[in-house]
């Protein structure tokens, strides 16, 4: 029982168990409410093992969902368990949890180096371990030769993915992110979307944020929808999307020949009205949004059409929820 | 050491990456160095007092006036008296003596009859030096001014009603001390009890505390960086322990930096025999203890404070001001009870036992110099010095010797820190963070 100031030799954290009968993540009955206002409401969902998107506007409960889940926030009613142990009253599951949380600040002063492997030392690791282990985590996020940069000194998408090689560094079996792409580049888009997928084919329980469709879309296809505290949808995603097909929806287009395009998609079966708000812009009602979103390219090269924007303004969140509540767009 | 894993290395770890994480946090702040340069430029400045304090001659007083020439004959009245001539008569004087003798300096007859008194406690001490008061001139009862039937003697008197000494001489026995010498002592030894005390342990201990430690908690809670620690397998108490060891890690340093430097300032230009005092150490120990376990406290209450409530510097402000009504109280009730329940009461335990072990003769040092020989002729002005060393110096409060004293006032401060280590992890433990 002597200070170990050397830090060497095998480390082991607290007898601590998870509970292989309960699933890794389990909500029974939770809300959390300030006052009035509930911030998340009656949700009950279990979780174990694939990729899922928690999808929801700003406010919806996603962070308040994932803060409950690490011991941050005391829910007022219901059961939260983490691999079997309530988080609020144990930490000893975070063994096996990455967090990666939603605000901005950082430790700006510390490399990537220095901030990944002081908090893999939390992990029980000593300094060479955790040293081995941060560089391997980098180097899985793509950041290692800015390892020993300031994170001051990164854009917003090398801080998300120092923030994510934090959460990777002690190999943890469930992984949340809260809003993982926000602020990111294009670039840095792409490889935090690719880490993400990477993990959930490695066989981790993956709970990712967003409030943007598109972006849950080309990570997973199991989702659950949040909408003012409620769980209001959870599955695939193509199940939820069928149910949209047949709902009325919007294509914008922006070019210099609008009007003559406008001609050569009328054509189109799926396409039931135009509408031309200017010059340069035109808008499509359609019902088949599927089938003509992926023809639309096609007809525009083969016609020779300059088109400078193609945008879905209904194929957002706002109108999906729109939809699943009942209230159309 | 064995290879054995063990739950207590895993905590030594985290203790250390936690630990050491917060130092590193902490250098890289600005407000950390201003905080530090303040105190630092603060003790400098009253160190530069003391040393113009020390470089300074104090007006040698001549008590007895002995020193003076009434008849003008070039001898002074003390070299006369002491051969038997006469003062006011200039063709009566040592020089016309056979063998004749030849005039002293007059300087030579201003602290010419020092104490001679080696313990603060009953009985009758005292030597007439310059034989004024053994003369043969006076008669028995002008030799016994005092009354206790001892002829030119200083009699030390208990007094009933307090544990405080009187003391009464007779005329002219020790009444010209050496005020350079007794002002120099006693203000050296009041300068380092009046850092010690309200330099390092009242403002160092506790502003340091205050800027530092109260957000060693709240400031993460508030920028949300507390996230990344917390989302760890640590307990929150363990994290508010360790953050403390990390502020430690800077601020004990600092703090035996600054107090060794002053045991050094002061002791080179502390009055000594040889060209160091090496004797203060004692005291400066009893004041590197208590400082630093006054940072300790402080740092586990603030930061406990800061947890309560995000402008928990406004409740470290009020109770720094009720520890500065403490260690007031230190100053003339060091036994008032109401000291227990402070912070600094305990410390200055530690240091007033430490100065007791180390300075054995201080409260004689202060009762000779408010005596101040009697003053024959000087009036009843206390010798510079003495007040401040009156105002500085106290008995430790507890009453037991000095040795326990300390190991007492160790141990609670010890549990005080633990008690408030106890709280802040709980009300850590029960906060939620946003």
């Amino acid at each position: 029982m002597m200070p170990d100031p050397t830090q060497e030799g095998k480390g082991q954290t607290k007898e601590w168990k998870p509970d292989v009968d309960m699933p890794v993540v389990y909500f029974q009955g939770v809300s959390k409410s300030y006052g009035r206002i509930h911030a998340v409401s009656n949700i009950t969902l279990g979780l174990s093992g694939g990729v899922t998107g928690i999808l929801g506007m700003n406010g919806a409960g996603k962070s308040t969902l994932f803060k409950l889940l690490m011991g941050k926030l005391k829910p007022s009613a219901g059961e939260i368990r983490l691999f079997g142990t309530d988080p609020w009253k144990n930490p000893a599951p975070y063994a096996k949890v990455g967090f990666v949380p939603e605000h901005e600040k950082m430790h700006d002063w510390m490399t990537a180096l220095d901030f990944v492997s002081t908090f893999a030392r939390l992990h029980g690791m000593t300094r060479d371990q955790a040293n081995t282990e941060a560089a391997r985590v980098l180097d899985f996020v793509g950041l290692s030769d800015v390892a020993n940069k300031q994170i001051g000194k990164f854009s917003k998408g090398m801080r998300q993915r120092a923030k994510i090689a934090h959460a990777l560094v002690n190999d943890p079996e469930l992984i949340i992110l809260d809003e993982p792409l926000q602020g990111c580049d294009p670039l840095a888009r792409t490889t935090v979307m690719n880490v993400i997928r990477e993990l959930g084919k490695m066989g981790r329980t993956v709970l990712v944020s967003s409030h943007i469709l598109n972006e849950i879309e080309r990570i997973t296809e199991q989702i659950i929808i949040l909408h003012q505290g409620k769980l209001v949808a959870l599955g695939n995603l193509h199940a939820i999307r069928e149910r949209l097909d047949e709902i009325p929806h919007t294509i914008r287009i922006v070019g210099k020949d609008a009007r003559s395009l406008a001609k050569d998609i009328l054509e189109h079966p799926a396409v039931f009205g135009l509408s031309f708000p200017s010059e340069t812009e035109l808008l499509i009602q359609t019902y088949h949004f599927g089938s003509l979103h992926a023809e639309l390219p096609g007809l525009i090269v083969n016609n020779g059409h300059e088109v400078t924007l193609i945008d879905n303004p209904d194929d957002d969140l706002e109108s999906l929820l729109g939809h699943l509540t009942g209230g159309g767009a | 050491m064995s290879d054995k894993p063990t739950i207590w290395r895993a905590l030594d770890r985290k203790a250390m990456a936690v630990a050491e994480f917060t130092l590193r946090q902490q250098r890289k702040r600005l407000s950390t160095w201003v905080v530090m340069g303040v105190g630092f430029v603060a003790m400098a400045v009253l160190t530069m007092f003391y040393i113009d304090s020390m470089m300074r001659e104090y007006e040698a007083i001549d008590n007895d006036g002995d020193s003076r020439d009434f008849d003008m004959d070039g001898y002074p009245n003390g070299q006369e008296n002491l051969y038997g001539t006469d003062i006011l008569d200039p063709e009566s004087h040592p020089g016309l003596l056979n063998p004749p003798v030849a005039p002293d300096d007059p300087s030579k007859w201003i602290n010419e009859d020092g104490f001679d008194i080696d313990s603060l406690s009953e009985g009758s001490y005292g030597y007439d030096d310059d034989g004024d008061c053994r003369t043969e001139d006076k008669t028995d009862s002008q030799q016994d001014t005092n009354n206790n039937n001892i002829p030119c003697d200083v009699q030390i008197y208990a007094e009933s009603y307090s544990n405080n000494f009187r003391i009464n001489g007779d005329n002219e026995v020790d009444e010209d001390p050496d005020e350079d010498a007794y002002a120099k002592e006693s203000i050296h030894r009041a300068f380092v009890l009046a850092l010690g005390k309200f330099g390092f342990v009242f403002l160092i201990g506790i502003f340091v505390p205050l800027f530092m430690a109260t957000g060693l908690i709240r400031d993460e809670m508030s920028s949300g960086t507390m996230h990344y620690m917390l989302s760890k397998p640590i307990a929150r108490s363990e994290v508010f322990l360790y953050r403390i060891l990390g502020f430690l890690g800077l601020a004990w340093p600092y703090m035996t930096g600054m107090v060794v430097l002053a045991a050094l300032v002061t002791g080179f230009f502390g009055p000594s025999e040889g060209f160091f005092r090496f004797g203060d150490l004692g005291v400066w120990m009893a004041i590197l203890l208590a400082s630093l376990l006054s940072l300790l406290v402080y740092a586990m209450l603030f930061c406990l404070l800061g947890v309560l409530w995000k402008h928990g510097i406004i409740l470290a402000l009020p109770f720094a001001a009720w520890e500065l009504g403490m260690i007031l109280t230190t100053l003339g009730a060091p036994d008032a009870a109401i000291l227990r329940f402070s912070v600094i009461g305990w410390a200055m335990n530690i240091v007033d036992a430490g100065a007791a072990l180390t300075w054995t003769d201080t409260s004689l040092l202060v009762a000779l110099g408010l005596w101040a020989g009697g003053n024959t002729l000087g009036g009843s002005e206390p010798l510079t010095g003495s007040l401040a060393l009156e105002i500085f110096a106290s008995d430790s409060g507890l009453g037991m010797t000095p040795l326990v004293t300390i190991v007492v006032s160790v141990c609670v401060m010890l549990v005080q820190a633990a008690t408030f280590w106890f709280i802040g992890g709980a009300l850590f433990k029960s906060k939620e963070i946003d």
